[in-house]
């Protein structure tokens, strides 16, 4: 029954970001077109770190899955996920206004109660990480094109990880705070700071996985999820 | 069978710049209706936390069922808060649905029972139902969890007056009816005087007297002096004294136990007169939490 409040909780954070990661994706495949149209129109002679941003992303959109890759799993996709993972996140673990005491006063233990409340929102996760992603491929033969399921899989895969560890951090939030504006600014704070360093260190790079990053924020989502567990058991309500 | 079913020594817990509770030692016997007393802010809501194990004690023990408050004592106490906080975005049948399983011992007989009794809605939104109907659906799931010790926030906070007798008469019915423990807090007297047998009072973190209540009403006697003069500052040896009052020319104990060594002991200062009346719970328990001497 604990999966069932945790699911009437969640739902409409999930399903909204569900239907707005969809929505995005779809756009994404059906720009690809007028994308190419404008392709010429793009001066090739500016120059400084811009220049250069403009350079590699015209390279990459000559190709379909170059331009699949840059607008949807290092952009757009990255960035709504990422956004929707915190907001999952923070969907308020034992805030008064969730009726804490009476939860507190079932036969359930803290960390049951948070080992539930996070496997329901790691599936969301994983449903708003692979559901969107592979609406790309079934949607790319209408516009004469083809992406390939199994690169979406694995580009989910990674988009998922990362994410994981911006959930559990707004998690962890969540065990200090009884509002969710708190822990709501400070992951998105952190999440921005990190994806200016991402940015910066161009840690995303077409054809390459990136498995420093992925094996830190796996081990991240881990301590994260450690350490809200032990600062939930040690809380007074 | 555990003879007392709440126990708690030298029991403290601090918070940022308060001591809630300051050395609270409690019993609480099997089958009893102990009323927990006190003002507010005197600890009562604290105690009842770290009772089911919401609050960790800062030093002292708690115990219930001769256990450290654990999963185990909630899986064997139903407990209603002050708040009467459930979750709102649930309707009461979800409500009900919801909680049942994590009972084995569920009532199904005293769900549809109280179901009736309190003319509640299934299909409501709890976050529609109004305060009195929403502590009508905390009572009833606490009642029907098959609980052996019902633990109650301030029962009737909040409620009018009719609201607040349905309330205390469904607990009272079901403790009849079942063989439990019943501890309720509250800082209403006309309450804790109607349905409990025994009582507790807490002051400032601290029990300043407990027991049966019909032998705490019994052995209370207020001792009247009148002087001539101004009342004489004087410490009473005599055993029983529990405060002494100086007005004017009257001088006013509250004692316990028999009083004749107290008055042999007034005597001697020479009163105008000497008065020996009985005192209600009420005045006994303004007393208890007065400290202004």
């Amino acid at each position: 029954m604990l999966w069932y409040k945790s699911w009437l909780e969640t739902r409409w954070r999930f399903l909204i970001g569900l239907a707005l990661l969809l929505c995005s994706a779809a756009a994404t495949v059906f720009t690809y077109p007028q994308v190419m149209k404008l392709m010429p129109m793009v001066p090739a002679n500016i120059s400084g770190p811009l220049g250069e941003r403009i350079r590699e992303a015209v390279v990459l959109a000559r190709d379909y899955r170059g331009y699949v890759w840059s607008q949807w799993f290092r952009q757009n996709g990255r960035q709504w996920t990422t956004l929707f993972a915190i907001i999952l996140g923070t969907a308020g673990i034992l805030t008064p206004a969730s009726g804490a005491l009476f939860t507190l006063s079932l036969p359930v233990s803290r960390a049951r109660l948070l080992g539930v409340r996070a496997a329901t929102g790691l599936l969301e996760l994983l449903l708003l990480a692979f559901v969107p992603s592979l609406l790309i491929p079934m949607l790319s033969p209408a516009i004469q094109q083809s992406y390939s399921v199994g690169s979406a899989l694995g580009q989910a895969a990674s988009l998922f990880v990362t994410a994981s560890a911006f959930f559990t951090l707004a998690l962890l939030l969540s065990t200090f705070f009884d509002d969710p504006w708190r822990p709501l600014m400070i992951a998105l704070a952190i999440a921005i700071a990190l994806g200016i360093v991402a940015q910066i260190f161009r840690i995303h790079r077409f054809g390459h996985v990136p498995w420093g990053l992925l094996l830190t924020s796996a081990v991240a989502s881990l301590v994260l999820y450690y350490g809200a567990v032990i600062n939930l058991q040690h809380r007074d309500f | 069978m555990v003879e007392h079913v709440i126990e708690t020594s030298d029991l403290r817990k601090s918070f940022p710049g308060i001591e809630a509770l300051r050395g609270l030692d409690l019993q609480v016997p099997a089958g009893s209706i102990c009323g927990f007393l006190g003002r507010n802010g005197a600890g009562k809501t604290t105690a009842m936390k770290i009772l089911l194990g919401m609050v960790r004690p800062t030093s002292g023990e708690a115990r219930v069922f001769g256990r450290t408050p654990d999963v185990e004592v909630r899986r064997r106490a139903g407990f209603v808060s002050e708040e009467k906080d459930l979750y709102g975005y649930m309707t009461v049948e979800e409500m009900i649905r919801f909680t049942a399983p994590f009972f084995p011992r569920w009532r199904a007989d005293l769900e549809k029972k109280y179901l009736r009794k309190f003319n509640l809605p299934p299909d409501r939104k709890i976050k529609a139902l109004s305060r009195g109907m929403r502590t009508k659906l905390a009572l009833l799931l606490a009642l029907c969890r098959g609980a052996e010790l019902l633990i109650v926030d301030e029962p009737t906070s909040g409620l009018d007056p009719a609201m607040a007798e349905e309330a205390l008469q469904a607990v009272v019915g079901h403790v009849a009816d079942e063989n439990m423990t019943v501890f309720f807090s509250s800082h209403q007297i006309a309450e804790v005087e109607q349905i409990a047998d025994r009582v507790a009072i807490i002051d400032r973190g601290r029990i300043v007297m407990s027991g049966a209540l019909d032998e705490i009403r019994e052995s209370f006697r207020r001792i009247q002096l009148v002087f001539e003069g101004d009342a004489p500052q004087t410490e009473f040896r005599a055993p029983g004294v529990t405060h002494v009052r100086r007005n004017g020319r009257v001088l006013t104990l509250l004692a316990s136990g028999a009083p004749d060594s107290i008055v042999d002991e007034a005597r001697a200062l020479n009163p105008l007169s000497v008065d020996i009346v009985p005192v209600t719970f009420k005045e006994i328990f303004l007393e208890s939490v007065n400290t202004e001497e």
